[in-house]
């Protein structure tokens, strides 16, 4: 499936996004946008809404205003998995596995379209269903091992460390062959060698499958070194947006976020 | 009576037979989709209605009422689904009992549904059948007790049904489900429909409660409301965590046990009044249950492993 894709239309556009909680304005008139094969990074401190905003793009909430457009169709107001069908698959800042299944069957789960659960297609089309789960089963022994967790395929996914279940959650996204990838903290407590090599893996992903990644992240030198984009919030809204460079040079970042930061070092 | 009675333990047996298939609904529902399904027996009770007046009101034959019922049923799973199943898990569950009792009331007092005199006459055909397998059964000196063949046939049901849902729990289908169990929100976001999956997992239960509910009807000759009660459904839930949380077979091994162990204590000879016996069964049973919770909490077949990660 191709998207339809016009040139210069972001595969991401927000704009006027607004979200309040009773009196607590969480999101505020958020509008950026993300390229297509883009990395872009959503930083900003605690609390500027950046949890929110991915919960407002997956389908997880509503905004009360203002629109969420992937692929140049409105998305907002959309139940989270017919979101997550057109092709945007997010993960979870406290990390969601199944952890009374096997890392494999976690896995097996991020398949799309997959006959066998479907109850008509698991009677009639039996042949189907068994060649879609060979094909899901390679996908995610491939994947798996990318990860360096094939060694633990037949354990319980709650058996795993922290640091693995992100790995395992990143990788049962990435089974769903999704167009856009967001990710919210994908580094907390990972060990750094295991997060240059989730972060390898996802440029490799941009440059070989094209996908694009959204990404909130805390650590500055990661943020400037990997992502191509950066969009700061602050407060509910968007205060910055552009390249690393750029943003590391801008006074309005700096006093929002960095400044805070350089005056407590 | 003596212990060794063979019809007293096929009629045990029948009984046990019946809780295992009502309680496999309840263990795809709470063991398999995480859904607190509370109204069993009030989908046992549509279903089992639907079928005796279908007969006995429309005149069907037995071998279509049937059908029909687990239709009626599995729709009313799919209604009250629909109306509840966005709801948070505790109160799904109050919703469900809620609708069992309603529908238990309505059949109390609606005159359609004979009202406290209940429904009868709609067993002709099976007690046709009944005598006929019986005669066969005599002549190859199998003819001791009378309901062999309702035994026969609720155990050649259950093991069937038993086959069905474990082969459904291992294909991705089950594999959705038990992810629904875990984590709706993570499976959402992998794409699933969680509704649609937990709708299905309904409707399949109600359709087993109406088979339980056809026995039920076989092996007490008429419908009456307060058969259907909701101890029916916490008999199940005891049924359930004697056996084991996720476990198919669990489900028969703990109907087998339970019904054995509250049917078996009549023997018990002690110097009792009629009422005080009957309370002194269940105080053991509760023991034992109290016990096993204690020293084997994952119940008899239940993976102890799993059971901790959920925790």
């Amino acid at each position: 499936m191709t998207a339809t894709r016009k040139a210069g239309e972001p595969i991401l556009a927000v704009s006027d996004v607004t979200k309040r909680f009773g009196g607590l304005l969480a999101v505020d008139r958020a509008t950026f946008a993300v390229a297509h094969g883009s990395i872009t990074a959503l930083i900003g401190p605690n609390g500027a809404g950046k949890t929110t905003l991915l919960d407002l793009v997956s389908g997880y909430d509503r905004p009360d205003f203002g629109a969420v457009r992937f692929e140049g169709r409105r998305v907002d107001g959309l139940a989270s998995y017919r979101v997550a069908r057109r092709g945007v698959v997010r993960t979870f800042q406290l990390t969601r596995v199944f952890a009374a299944m096997s890392v494999r069957d976690n896995m097996m789960l991020g398949a799309q379209r997959h006959p066998g659960e479907g109850l008509h297609r698991l009677a009639f089309s039996r042949a189907a269903v068994r060649r879609a789960e060979a094909a899901a089963r390679e996908r995610a022994e491939r994947l798996l091992r990318a990860f360096a967790l094939d060694a633990k395929a037949s354990e319980y996914a709650g058996a795993l460390s922290g640091g693995q279940r992100k790995l395992l959650e990143f990788a049962r996204a990435l089974m769903a062959k999704p167009r856009l990838v967001l990710l919210d903290e994908p580094m907390a407590g990972v060990n750094r060698a295991l997060g240059a090599k989730l972060l390898d893996e996802v440029e490799r992903l941009r440059r070989e499958e094209g996908m694009t990644f959204l990404f909130i992240e805390h650590d500055m030198d990661i943020v400037m070194q990997r992502a191509d984009r950066v969009v700061v919030m602050a407060e509910g809204q968007v205060v910055a947006e552009g390249p690393p460079e750029f943003i590391r040079r801008d006074q309005r970042v700096i006093d929002a976020y960095l400044g805070r930061r350089g005056n407590a070092a | 009576m003596s212990f060794f009675d063979l019809d007293f333990w096929v009629g045990v047996g029948i009984v046990a037979g019946i809780y295992g298939i009502f309680t496999l609904g309840l263990q795809l529902n709470v063991g398999f989709t995480g859904l607190i399904n509370l109204g069993q027996a009030g989908f046992m009770c549509v279903g089992a209605y639907a079928m005796g007046m279908l007969v006995v009101d429309a005149g069907w034959p037995l071998g279509l009422a049937f059908p029909a019922a687990i239709v009626i049923a599995v729709a009313a799973g799919a209604l009250v689904g629909l109306a509840s199943l966005r709801l948070r898990a505790d109160y799904f569950g109050i919703v469900t009992i809620a609708f069992s009792e309603i529908v238990r009331y309505v059949f109390q007092n609606a005159a359609f549904a004979g009202g406290n005199q209940g429904i009868i006459g709609y067993d002709a055909e099976w007690r046709a059948f009944q005598s006929w397998a019986s005669e066969r059964l005599a002549a190859i000196g199998l003819g001791e007790a009378a309901e062999v063949p309702l035994l026969v046939a609720v155990w050649a049901t259950l093991l069937l049904c038993l086959a069905a849902l474990r082969a459904l729990q291992l294909s991705p289908w089950g594999r959705v489900l038990k992810a629904i169990r875990e984590d709706e929100d993570a499976a959402a976001a992998l794409g699933k429909n969680v509704f649609a999956f937990k709708l299905q997992s309904l409707g399949i239960a109600a359709a087993l409660a109406t088979i339980a509910g056809f026995f039920l009807a076989m092996n007490v000759t008429y419908l009456y409301p307060s058969e259907f009660d909701p101890s029916f459904t916490f008999f199940g839930y005891a049924v359930l965590i004697l056996g084991g949380f996720a476990s198919y077979g669990g489900v028969v091994v703990g109907a087998v046990l339970l019904c054995a162990l509250t049917e078996g204590l009549r023997f018990l000879d002690l110097p009792l009044s009629a009422g005080q016996a009957g309370s002194l069964r269940f105080i053991i049973v509760g023991l034992i249950l109290i016990c096993l919770s204690m020293f084997r909490p994952q119940g008899l077949l239940g993976s102890k492993a799993e059971m901790q990660l959920r925790a």
